[in-house]
């Protein structure tokens, strides 16, 4: 069974940039993203999206899809933000914030302008960053990216943790999908009780399969010869491209450029 | 030149758990150079005799011998013995640990501390005996199952063992698979590799084997030449194994002078029959 973001990971087309500089490249974006003004923050968004959908290849209707997941979240903390409460006799403090307001009992609940303006704010640096990150999930594949932390100094039993993690995720959701099939096709999912007992019954095997499979491999792992650390040959086919390259410091140095002047002419 | 590559003598190892010996006094003596065939039913202690024959498991009482000298369970000597005899799951999917092909094809080569340089070489040659070029780079996870039967099988091959066992390979593939992997297989046996193979597939045992084992419960029962062993008809089938169709259908008998005749067409189909 495949993940939509991994496939892409491994197909899109700028999969052979080197990944150092296409994380690099994200993190600065990112920084520049948390402490920049709105405007810059949402140019940000869409030069990212470009290299996103435009440049690698990623299929329009995911990204916006991912994108919609990101603002959902956002959408749920807005009410949050803007809905403000105060006891009635504070009411000539708030006038001027609110925007319209219901009273009930002895408090006077409203939409507040201030929160909405944050909100917005907020907005726009939530699709910035996602932007940002989306970019490093779509473009570069998961175990690449455990070679740079391996590089930068991140423990190395943590990376080969995440490695087989990585690689088992996929067994687990192929298993998992075979013991459903398994089970739909006897009527285990008929009625609302029936499933949950099927359910708990696939999780159940989950967990011995699980544990058959981690033998199974240990074995595997030993009859080539494992001798306590998990080693792989990476050849580097990595593609530098100039063009890429140029773009991408040109924009940084661009949106800095526009950051400072904001800062100054504010 | 050693006449008997790997040698079990009265061999016992026994589960935890479990009610009886998986292997029961197994004395099995594998021929270098010679294509082996290994029938018996499930359960009769196959897989636990590879997994002895690779070091994993230590028997509980008898020896094993790898050229001559017995095996010893430290460290180093297990490590040479891994990369002297390698063997393949039946599983392709429990064998496969890395994130792309090649990785884990180089997984042996980087245990056995190589240099880069020949590591690099190793794996090209390596992809391009067993056809996986274009697969090199793609995740292992989007493999078909016949795709990862021959990288787990590149896996092993990669680090140039002496003695290549194979539990059910056959298992799980369709008939272009097959071909493909008794290709493949031939190719190892004439660049000298002496092949044990485990399997169910009677045809394929007649076709391939140059010398057949038949384990019980634990112990060789028979062992011999594919013609000599199948003439057995009645301890086959009282071991529920059978004998190949081709036997089936060329030794019912038949009428006295239909006799020679009958002979020697059996012997040109016998002949014709067998793979290469």
């Amino acid at each position: 069974m495949r993940i939509l973001i991994d496939t892409l990971a491994y197909t899109n087309r700028l999969r052979w940039l080197p990944p150092e500089q296409k994380l690099i490249f994200a993190s600065t974006l990112l920084i520049i993203a948390a402490f920049a003004h709105p405007f810059v923050q949402v140019l940000i968004a869409v030069w990212m999206s470009i290299w996103t959908v435009i440049y690698a290849g990623i299929p329009p209707k995911t990204y916006i899809k991912l994108v919609y997941v990101a603002t959902l979240f956002w959408l749920t903390s807005l009410p949050a933000l803007a809905l403000n409460g105060v006891d009635t006799s504070h009411l000539h403090l708030v006038s001027r914030d609110s925007i319209g307001g219901l009273t009930f009992g002895s408090y006077y609940i409203y939409i507040s302008h201030k929160g909405l303006e944050q909100g917005l704010t907020i907005l726009t640096r939530v699709i910035a960053s996602v932007s940002c990150l989306y970019f490093v999930m779509l473009t570069i594949p998961f175990t690449e990216i455990l070679r740079i932390l391996n590089r930068i100094g991140f423990p190395v039993l943590l990376t080969e943790l995440l490695l087989l993690m990585y690689r088992f995720i996929f067994v687990l959701l192929n298993t998992s999908a075979e013991l459903w099939t398994a089970q739909q096709s006897r009527g285990g999912y008929r009625t609302f009780t029936l499933g949950m007992k099927s359910l708990a019954l696939l999780i159940g095997q989950l967990f011995k399969r699980t544990l058959e499979n981690y033998r199974q491999v240990s074995l595997s792992l030993a009859a080539r010869g494992f001798n306590g650390e998990l080693r792989f040959w990476h050849p580097h086919r990595y593609q530098q491209s100039r063009r890429y390259a140029i773009e991408a410091i040109l924009g940084c140095v661009v949106l800095i450029g526009l950051e400072l002047i904001t800062d100054i002419g504010i | 030149m050693q006449q008997y590559l790997l040698e079990f003598e009265q061999v016992h190892y026994k589960y935890s758990g479990a009610q009886q010996s998986a292997l029961n006094g197994l004395t099995l003596r594998i021929p270098s150079h010679k294509r082996c065939a290994l029938i018996g039913q499930n359960g009769c202690g196959k897989t636990t005799l590879f997994l002895l024959a690779n070091g994993l498991y230590k028997p509980h009482k008898g020896t094993i011998r790898l050229q001559g000298k017995a095996l010893q369970y430290d460290h180093s000597f297990l490590t040479k013995l891994r990369q002297k005899v390698g063997l393949i799951f039946q599983d392709p999917e429990q064998q496969l640990v890395a994130s792309t092909v090649e990785e884990d094809i180089s997984y042996g080569l980087c245990n056995l501390r190589l240099p880069e340089a020949e590591i690099k070489q190793r794996v090209e040659q390596a992809l391009v005996e067993f056809g996986l070029t274009e697969l090199a780079t793609r995740p292992v996870h989007h493999l078909s199952l016949g795709q990862k039967k021959r990288v787990s099988i590149a896996d092993v091959m990669v680090l140039q063992p002496e003695l290549l066992l194979l539990d059910e390979p056959t298992a799980y593939l369709d008939r272009l698979h097959t071909r493909n992997l008794m290709a493949t297989l031939k190719k190892i046996h004439a660049a000298g590799t002496t092949i044990l193979m485990a399997t169910h597939d009677l045809d394929l045992v007649y076709r391939w084997a140059d010398w057949i084992f038949v384990m019980d419960q634990g112990q060789l029962m028979l062992e011999g030449k594919p013609q000599d062993v199948f003439t057995q008809r009645d301890l086959l089938e009282e071991l529920q194994l059978g004998v190949p169709l081709i036997y089936e259908m060329l030794f019912t008998e038949g009428s006295a002078e239909e006799g020679a005749v009958l002979e020697r067409v059996r012997q040109r189909i016998l002949n014709l029959f067998r793979y290469f």
